[in-house]
Order: C-alpha cells, then sequence, then structure tokens
C-alpha cells in the first residue's frame, strides 16, 4: 500500500470561492425566534474539500439554504451577514441573477431528493431544462451530456433510464440523479447537505470518488454537509463543528481528528463506533443530555456547558469566541486558553 | 470441501433455527424472490449480524424469521418448536417470545396509548393481569434509563433515541431468548447512537440475551456481534466470527462492501476506494449460479453455472464461493 494519501490540497494562496461573514439565520416560530445559525463565518476555496459537521438541530442544513437565499422572506426573523462567491456579494443580487448562480456556478444537492425532482417531467426533461437554461447545446449534445453525467453518477442503463420519471426510480437512484443535475453544468462550487447519507456504502464510494476527480480536473470547491465523520476523514481538506447554530470548531482534518480542542468535538469522535473498534473496545462514549433548545434568548454561558465534562468556572459567565488556538486551528472554548495561558481569564 | 451452510450442526443447541428459508413475492413484474433459500441458526446468547446494502433481503429475512411475513417456504424454530404452522393465539404468543425492534419505534406503537401501556403489551398478550403488567413495564423502562417521571407519557412526546429506549423496553418485557433488531440505530445521531448501543451491549451481558442484528452500518454489526452473516441478493455469501470476516473477507463480494466504507481516520486515508462495478441486478432476474458473478472480479465460467455450495475458510467460517479470497484458487 503506498500511503500516500490522494489530497487535492487547495492552494492556501487561492482567493475563496465562497467567503462567509458573520451569518446569522433565524427563523420564526410560534415560540419566538428559531437562532438556527448564528454568526457564522467561513470560506471554501477552489479545489477544496469543506466539511461541516454536526448533529441534527446544529444548524448545518439551515446554513446551506440560507448561503443559496432557499428560505421564504416570511420565513426569516433576522437573516444578516455576508456571503460573498466569486468576489460578488450574493446578498445584492437580483432573483433572475441569484438563479443563474445556482444551477450553474453552483451546484446544489439538498437532503431530500424527492422534493428535488418534478414528478411529472421525465429525468431527460428536468436535467435537460437545467442544460437549456444555462448552455447553448442542441438536443443532441444536450442528451449525450445526460448520458454522460447519469453514468457517472453510477446509473446503469443510462440511455433508457433517462427517459423513466422520478417515481419510477429507488430512492437512492433519485439521489443520484440530482447529484448528476447538480454537476452537470461543471459549476466551480457544489453545496451538498447529506447527499449520500440515504445510499449504500458501495454507491456513496463511487460518487465520493466522483467528486474527488472533479476536484482534481475542474478545482471543483465542495461545502460538504454531513454527519458521518468517516466521510469527512477519507476526503475533506478542513473541517469546521456546528453546535447549537455556531461554529465551535476548525481545522485541518488531520489536526481536529488527531487533537480536537473543543470537548464537544471529542466527544463526537468518541462516538464514532469504528474508533471504539479501532481503540479495541466496546464502549462507545456518550454525550448525556440533549443539544439545547434554540428558542428564547441566547445563554450568556457556552452553550455545550450542561453536556461538558471539563467546564470551569468561567463557561457559565461568558460564551467563547471563535479563536486560533494554535496552527490555523479555531475553537470556540474556554479549556483552550485556561490551558494554556492560565492567567488567561 | 463443503459445510453445513452456516458451520453448525444443524442448531441442536440453538435458540433460533431457520432452514431453506424462502419468501417470494408476487408484484405486478412477476414474482420477486426477496429471500432465496437461506439457514441461520442463533445460539443461546449469541448475537448473530446480518448485513448487506438496500435489496438485499436482509430485512425481509428478519420478518419472515418473526412471522411477520410468512416464509413461502423452509421452516424455523424457536427453542425447537415449528412456528410454520402456528395461528392465531399460538402464533402471538411466539412472537412476543421473539419479539422485533424496527428503525422508527413509533411506528409500530399506539400513538394513543401511554408508554407503559405499550410497553406492557406483551403481556397482556400472556395474560398478565394489568397492575402486574404494568409493574413490570415501569421497571424495564427504568431498566433501559427512562424516568420513571416519564412513564404516563405518550410516544409523540419521546425523542427519537428515547422512543428506541421504549422499544426495547417493550421488546425485553417479556424476557424473551432472542431479539430481532432491524436498523434500530440507523436513524439515530451518532452521541444518541453510541447511547443506544451502549444499551444493547449492556442489555445483552446482564440478560445473556440472543439477537439477530440487521443492519447496513459495518462498525455497528461488528461491536456487537459475535457472529457476521452477509447477504447479497437473496442469498448468503459469507458467514463467521465477526472480525474474521470484515477483516479476512472470503467473499469478493464482504470485501468490496468493507472497502467502500469509509475509514474514520485521516491518518489511514487510502490512495483510491475500491469500486465495485455495475448494479444489484434485479430479482426479478438474479443471475444464474453465484448471485455476485456479474460484479465479481474473480468470475469465471463456473460461476455462471453451478450455485457455489459453502466450504470452511477458518474456524466457523465459511462462505460460498467458487474462488474464495485468499485461497489462491
Amino acid at each position: 500500500m503506498s500511503g500516500k494519501p490522494p489530497r487535492v490540497h487547495a492552494d492556501a494562496s487561492d482567493e475563496s470561492l465562497l467567503d462567509v461573514r458573520n451569518l446569522t439565520t433565524w427563523f420564526n416560530s410560534a415560540a419566538g425566534p428559531v437562532r438556527a445559525v448564528t454568526e457564522v463565518s467561513l470560506d471554501v476555496r477552489p479545489g477544496e474539500f469543506f466539511a461541516l459537521v454536526g448533529e441534527s438541530g446544529s444548524g448545518k442544513s439551515a446554513l446551506a439554504r440560507s448561503l443559496l437565499r432557499l428560505h421564504p422572506p416570511r420565513m426569516l426573523a433576522r437573516h444578516t451577514g455576508e456571503v460573498r462567491f466569486e468576489g460578488r456579494d450574493l446578498e445584492s443580487l437580483d432573483e433572475s441573477a441569484m438563479q443563474e448562480v445556482r444551477g450553474r456556478r453552483i451546484g446544489l444537492v439538498l437532503q431530500d431528493p424527492t422534493s428535488a425532482l418534478n414528478p411529472v417531467l421525465t429525468i431527460e426533461t428536468q436535467i435537460g431544462l437545467v442544460l437549456r437554461r444555462h448552455t447553448t447545446l442542441g438536443r443532441r449534445e444536450r442528451r449525450a451530456r445526460i448520458v454522460e453525467a447519469l453514468d457517472g453518477v453510477g446509473i446503469p442503463d443510462a440511455a433508457r433510464r433517462m427517459g423513466d420519471y422520478p417515481g419510477q426510480l429507488s430512492g437512492g437512484m433519485r439521489q443520484r440523479v440530482v447529484i448528476a443535475a447538480a454537476l452537470i453544468c461543471d459549476p466551480v462550487l457544489l453545496i451538498a447537505d447529506e447527499p449520500t447519507t440515504a445510499l449504500d456504502v458501495t454507491i456513496q464510494a463511487s460518487i465520493l470518488q466522483l467528486i474527488d476527480d472533479l476536484r482534481r480536473q475542474l478545482r471543483l470547491g465542495v461545502l460538504f454537509i454531513t454527519h458521518d465523520l468517516g466521510v469527512v476523514a477519507e476526503h475533506a481538506d478542513r473541517v469546521a463543528v456546528m453546535y447549537a447554530g455556531r461554529i465551535v470548531e476548525r481545522g485541518t482534518v488531520e489536526g481536529v481528528f488527531a487533537n480536537p480542542v473543543m470537548p464537544y468535538t471529542r466527544a463526537l469522535l468518541d462516538s464514532v463506533p469504528q474508533r471504539a473498534l479501532a481503540a479495541g473496545h466496546r464502549h462507545l462514549a456518550s454525550i448525556p443530555g440533549r443539544p439545547p433548545g434554540l428558542t428564547g434568548p441566547e445563554a450568556t454561558a457556552c452553550a455545550f456547558l450542561p453536556r461538558c465534562p471539563d467546564a470551569i468556572g468561567v463557561c457559565a459567565h461568558r460564551r467563547p469566541v471563535l479563536t486560533e488556538v494554535i496552527d490555523g486551528r479555531e475553537a470556540a472554548c474556554h479549556l483552550a486558553f485556561a490551558e494554556r495561558e492560565p492567567n488567561a481569564s | 470441501m463443503t459445510a453445513s451452510p452456516d458451520g453448525t450442526d444443524g442448531g441442536v443447541d440453538s435458540v433460533l433455527d431457520a432452514r431453506g428459508l424462502v419468501v417470494r413475492f408476487k408484484t405486478r413484474r412477476g414474482t420477486v424472490e426477496a429471500v432465496g433459500g437461506i439457514d441461520l441458526t442463533i445460539a443461546p446468547t449469541e448475537v448473530l449480524g446480518l448485513v448487506g446494502e438496500s435489496g438485499c433481503g436482509k430485512s425481509t429475512t428478519g420478518r419472515a424469521i418473526a412471522q411477520l411475513v410468512r416464509p413461502t417456504e423452509g421452516s424455523v424454530r424457536l427453542d425447537g418448536v415449528e412456528l410454520a404452522g402456528l395461528r392465531g393465539t399460538e402464533l402471538r404468543r411466539a412472537r412476543a417470545r421473539m419479539p422485533i425492534v424496527f428503525q422508527d419505534p413509533r411506528g409500530s406503537m399506539n400513538p394513543r396509548r401511554r408508554v407503559v401501556d405499550v410497553v406492557a403489551e406483551p403481556l397482556r398478550v400472556r395474560g398478565v393481569p394489568v397492575a402486574e403488567r404494568r409493574a413490570a413495564a415501569e421497571v424495564m423502562l427504568e431498566e433501559v434509563g427512562i424516568d420513571l417521571g416519564a412513564v404516563r407519557r405518550y410516544p409523540h412526546e419521546f425523542s427519537g433515541g428515547q422512543a428506541q429506549r421504549v422499544a426495547i423496553a417493550r421488546a425485553l418485557v417479556s424476557s424473551p431468548r432472542v431479539v430481532i433488531c432491524d436498523e434500530p440505530v440507523s436513524a439515530l445521531d451518532v452521541s444518541i447512537q453510541a447511547q443506544i448501543v451502549n444499551l444493547l451491549v449492556r442489555l445483552r451481558e446482564q440478560r445473556g440475551l440472543a439477537m439477530l442484528f440487521i443492519s447496513h452500518d459495518l462498525s455497528v454489526v461488528q461491536l456487537l456481534s459475535d457472529r457476521v452473516a452477509v447477504m447479497y441478493l437473496g442469498k448468503i455469501c459469507e458467514i463467521g466470527p465477526a472480525r474474521a470476516v470484515f477483516e479476512r473477507s472470503a467473499h469478493h463480494y464482504t470485501h468490496t462492501l468493507v472497502s467502500s466504507v469509509p475509514v474514520a481516520d485521516p491518518r489511514l486515508r487510502r490512495p483510491q476506494t475500491r469500486m465495485v462495478r455495475g448494479e444489484m441486478p434485479s430479482p426479478l432476474n438474479p443471475p444464474s449460479g453465484c448471485r455476485f458473478r456479474t460484479r465479481c472480479p474473480a468470475a469465471t465460467s463456473i460461476c455462471a453455472n453451478e450455485n457455489p455450495q459453502f466450504s470452511v475458510v477458518g474456524d466457523d467460517h465459511v462462505v460460498a464461493c467458487h474462488h474464495p479470497r485468499g485461497s489462491g484458487a
């Protein structure tokens, strides 16, 4: 075994493809605003696989949707911050310019494949519509392109299957159609929310391989939202961990996996069955309690405090801010500084 | 060299013994053989993992063993008693002795009943008086980590992880010797999944419980199981001790499956993931001979012409393959 990892390292000197500053997205609800995403900043570089991990309700899916302004305005209680894509401020674009960006420059795969497909159009017709809007290809060229794209995501007998309606395909097959549609215009950025979670591992492996190939060949940048830490370990360059709507730790995959700073990150890693097996024990670390609710005013304490095994005095008084700890690693945790500079707080 | 399909002597000491199990469904496009004649044996206190991808028939196998789907052919014996001919009350009692825990716990609970009564239900079937069965249900709920203050709530008031605890309590309240778990942790977040896996590990140790543990998650299966059976297109292709099956896979399909799982350690990043060719064929029209041959890197003409029989490749480890890995054949 060569042991050489297939890194597609993004060049740090590259200008970011996607640059998000202080994004906050809160939703209206009967119980007051739901703080889904709060003050999130992140960037994705060309060719980079950036993974965003967290559990249900951590805000990772809401973040993906709000980047592309997919939430109807009436749902939003608060929506502030800046989203720059290829240097342009997406917030300033009108809806038609935004549609030009979505689908062509940015491919999008959301969690539920059924809602992304129109049930009364064949696969060929719907992917064909994307190509008609964004390219000048003729009918025959479009057909060839669609067959190639469906082939690429492992749909057998693509030339025949493209005549099917979504209802004739299995869930896994539909998800692959959505992925093919997201990639068909050669986007420079792919935003994917749990795109392979519902798929069998053998299919997942081939789709991730396809994405890695596109990163290498076309410098496709990827914002990949997942709870599967195996996929993160095997494919991502950098990873950010979300908890209660905020990013609580970020760094290179090697760094975060080898030496997590935030106790939540550590607990998340320890609860992965594969890591327990590798370490030779049968007991999985689990996190007591549940994530906090996101309605009502945000506590001044750290959101993880009630579940944190290592909390110290300051954690109850001040919410930690995401701060560089060491060598490009950032964490929102008082412990990071308590250990390094005992007098800091 | 051939062996009994699961490497045992035919289930003399087994709690659960399925022989020649076949399940066929009639559909508009023809007859689908979801389970194509399989043998499985579970010894007392043993956990047998059953893994495979969507459509391989693993869930149907679980349901057929529990008699929720009546097998088309074959026998299922629970503690030596044949279930195939049972009807009515006898059948309901047999099912209560071999409960099944599903992926969606709330789907199998009456939403209008308090969880204490949901958990007590299997005892009602056995004719236990109401006060007694409620008391037993409360003890069981406490054992799986549900607060006594919550037992009078309704299923929808529980989170996914808590509801799965309730489902496990219901499965165990009548002290069965064997439980069938069908993807019990697949819908849960990792930290909650860890809590439920730990609970199952503790319960099996404390109660000497035997289990058929059906899952697509190989790591969870390896963590919980003594032995593992791998299923592909309605057939078992390999059975053996969990570690041997995953670390020294003899069947090419097992190997493909194991190497497709991403490794949760960036230091072990592999140069390129091994890819399987093509798609699982339609169960309406399975390939002749070995069902994996159309995608197998080692297939030859014999694979199309002859059904592979089980052969021994290690201690208690058998494979149904004409050219098993590591054999040089």
